[in-house]
């Protein structure tokens, strides 16, 4: 068993531009334990909270909600702790419960540029699935150039994939389009990685029973120093905070995490 | 029965005009407007027999229970998917689905706890289940305050005892309520005042007991749902029975910019701390695509031939399917999926040659986004008009109430078409609407 050893940390931040109040929040920013990651020693700090619960969604992510009802002019969280990943083990699901994975969503919707790409790939050629998605991957980043801000959160696949620019979230859109337009079960996953920054996002291809991951922004299978937070269709499933809220005016999100190898 | 229509027609106006001051109203949206207009009711009662309704019955409490497990089954187990029954794709690429709700049980196992189900009778008298409403389906609330006007109007009308009375739907919808109810009282959700149906929320609040609320007036508080009455006090609500679609329910969890929703109550639905009344996520189960697995559904679920059958239904998205429609494209009714109300319906034979062929092509390029029906001729039903009785196309939407058992509503909403031309006789393209009489046993 390969096993590695990191420290996470997690701060995202609302800053408002006039003081708000009666804020209902849902927070899914919270790695937790599977068959490839061991969290421990966690640690959780919402502010300002007055009532506060927590659930798995229907993605088996973790969340916690609930409301700040007094008046607060920002608004935060902070996560901790130590993640213990293991690259050997095997993330298992029935394929009749993979078959949702299979069809896009208004964000990974394929459009004539996206459908146009597939047609000049021909990934028939490729037998499993995993192979027909890193291949499709590998394509995709020959065409393709990070760019930061030059997408934001609500850009889908075909847009980002128009301007051949775009961040972490696009690449995993658009590559979750293009294995859906070979109807191979995939889904978007949001996580942490080494260093210093934002966010991160990947995918993971269903093949043969095994979910396995797979980045497309670094053109690469996913090691074992990716720490996964969430996972669901797309980006929004994996939404990290929803919420709403009386005032509030004009808001500011920032987010910082930091993973260190132990 | 002659001698009681006549006394009926006499009094049309005038039960008319008292149904409009009580507000039997409803409003549509068109060209982003929205504008109220009356219900026209027509007094000639839609008769069905004691043995028609008994069969009707069995077959409607057959195909919801039948529903009702297709629901639990993809919101769970996925079973009649892994047994390739029903192709996937028509649940997960449909719009009623909603991943959200998967792994939730909803208090008593029932999804459906309302269900409208549309049925026309053809010209040999047989009877075809047009569509289900799983989601909100309204309008019992009119035949009932119709028969409630009627029976005070012409009382002569029910003097022989011999029409069962519908206006035990309260009832009904009451031990609906209550037996899901999770702890606390049981409310009815409403959008407010400007909602279409706002008559019929304040009418059932009226006859239930239940009290009618707004999204004020609800809080979730430690995974609690309470009412908080005018004086700041909070009482528990266990059950409720929300006038609210889906995606405007719960702003934190679906549609963010939602004015009427709660904010977290779908988070509580899903630990089983409220009932949904009806279950969030039922879209699955009445989307178009979907209604030509119903039959199915009956067999693989309850091991039972299904009583009432569907209009004769292709699905372009199998190949056979698709070569048939093509073929028979003049006799049949295509419709949109994705659409509701009586829009995205074309008559294959209404179109010019040119849309014919513009449509056939949109058909082959989105079969999933299709279905097509055979036209069914109707039997038509004749209404009072101007002084004289004109045939008239209907449809009866019958309502199934699901408690420990499910119940039929002894009565149920006949909507008509008032253009003799027209087969569509959807409210918002301005039909009318009929009592429903159900004759009881002769002794």
């Amino acid at each position: 068993m390969r096993v590695k050893k990191l420290r996470y940390s997690y701060h995202m931040q609302l800053d408002f531009e006039r003081p708000a109040w009666e804020h209902n929040f849902k927070l899914r920013c919270f790695p937790s334990s599977d068959e490839r990651q061991k969290i421990s020693g966690e640690h959780i700090k919402i502010y300002p909270v007055h009532f506060s619960n927590s659930e798995r969604d229907s993605f088996g992510n973790m969340c916690i909600y609930g409301t700040a009802k007094q008046i607060h002019s920002h608004f935060s969280v902070d996560v901790s702790g130590i993640a213990e990943t293991d690259i050997d083990g095997k993330v298992i699901a029935e394929p009749h419960k993979a078959g949702i994975f299979k069809y896009e969503t208004p964000l990974t919707k394929a459009g004539v540029n996206i459908r146009e790409f597939h047609r000049s790939l021909e990934p028939r050629g490729w037998t499993g699935e995993f192979e027909r998605a890193v291949y499709m991957m590998r394509m995709l980043c020959d065409d393709f150039s990070y760019v930061s801000g030059s997408t934001g959160i609500a850009t889908t696949a075909e847009e980002a994939f128009t301007i051949r620019r775009g961040v972490c979230q696009d690449y995993a859109h658009i590559l979750l389009a293009l294995c859906r337009l070979e109807r191979i079960p995939c889904r978007y996953v949001a996580g942490m990685i080494p260093g210093e920054g934002a966010t991160h996002a990947w995918t993971e291809i269903f093949d043969a029973g095994i979910w396995r991951s797979l980045d497309p922004t670094h053109n690469r299978e996913c090691d074992d120093t990716y720490i996964k937070i969430s996972s669901g269709r797309d980006a929004q499933d994996c939404a990290i905070n929803q919420g709403v809220f009386y005032g509030g005016g004009k808001q500011t999100q920032s987010v910082h995490v930091s993973v260190r190898i132990l | 029965m002659k001698v009681t229509e006549e006394e009926l027609c006499r009094h049309s106006d005038s039960v008319n005009e008292q149904l409009a001051r009580y507000g039997v109203k409803f409003g549509i949206y068109k060209g982003g407007e929205f504008h109220e207009q009356l219900f026209p009711f027509d007094v000639i009662p839609r008769v069905i027999g004691h043995e028609e309704f008994s069969y009707l019955e069995r077959g409607l409490k057959q195909r919801v229970t039948a529903l009702n497990e297709f629901l639990r089954d993809i919101y769970s187990d996925r079973k009649i998917i892994a047994d390739g029954v029903v192709a996937e794709e028509f649940i997960y690429s449909g719009s009623g689905y909603m991943a959200q709700c998967d792994g939730v049980s909803p208090p008593g196992g029932i999804y459906s706890h309302i269900s409208g189900i549309d049925l026309v009778q053809g010209k040999n008298g047989s009877w075809y289940v047009l569509e289900d409403n799983l989601r909100i389906p309204s309008g019992a609330s009119y035949p009932m305050i119709a028969r409630e006007l009627c029976m005070r109007s012409i009382p002569s009308a029910f003097a022989d005892n011999l029409t069962e009375d519908n206006r035990n739907y309260p009832e009904l919808l009451r031990r609906t309520m209550d037996y899901v109810n999770t702890g606390g009282h049981s409310v009815i959700l409403t959008p407010g005042r400007f909602n279409a149906a706002y008559f019929e929320h304040s009418y059932f609040a009226e006859r239930t007991g239940a009290r009618l609320v707004t999204c004020e007036d609800l809080t979730v508080e430690n995974d609690r749902l309470y009412f908080i009455d005018y004086s700041g006090k909070k009482e528990q609500v266990g059950a409720v029975y929300r006038r609210i679609s889906d995606d405007y329910l719960d702003p934190v969890n679906f549609n963010r910019e939602s004015l009427i929703g709660v904010p977290h109550i779908f988070d509580i639905y899903r630990k089983g701390n409220v009932a949904l009344i009806n279950a969030p996520g039922n879209g699955a189960a009445d989307d178009k695509g979907i209604y030509y697995f119903v039959p199915r559904m009956v067999k693989y679920y309850l091991d039972e031939e299904p009583i009432l059958q569907n209009a004769p239904t292709y699905l372009p998205f199998y190949d056979g399917d698709m070569r048939y429609v093509l073929e028979n494209f003049d006799s049949l009714v295509i419709k949109d999926v994705a659409e509701a109300g009586g829009y995205g319906v074309v008559f294959g034979s209404k179109l010019s040659s040119k849309e014919k062929e513009d449509f056939k092509a949109m058909l082959k390029a989105e079969p999933r986004r299709f279905i097509a029906q055979e036209v069914i001729d109707f039997r038509d039903i004749d209404i009072y008009e101007d002084g004289k009785r004109v045939p008239r196309k209907a449809d009866l939407r019958a309502f199934v109430l699901m408690s420990d058992e499910p119940v039929v509503w002894k009565s149920g909403l006949t909507r008509f078409s008032r253009n003799p031309d027209s087969f569509i006789v959807n409210s918002s393209q301005g039909g009318g609407f009929k009592d429903t009489w159900v004759m009881k046993e002769e002794s």
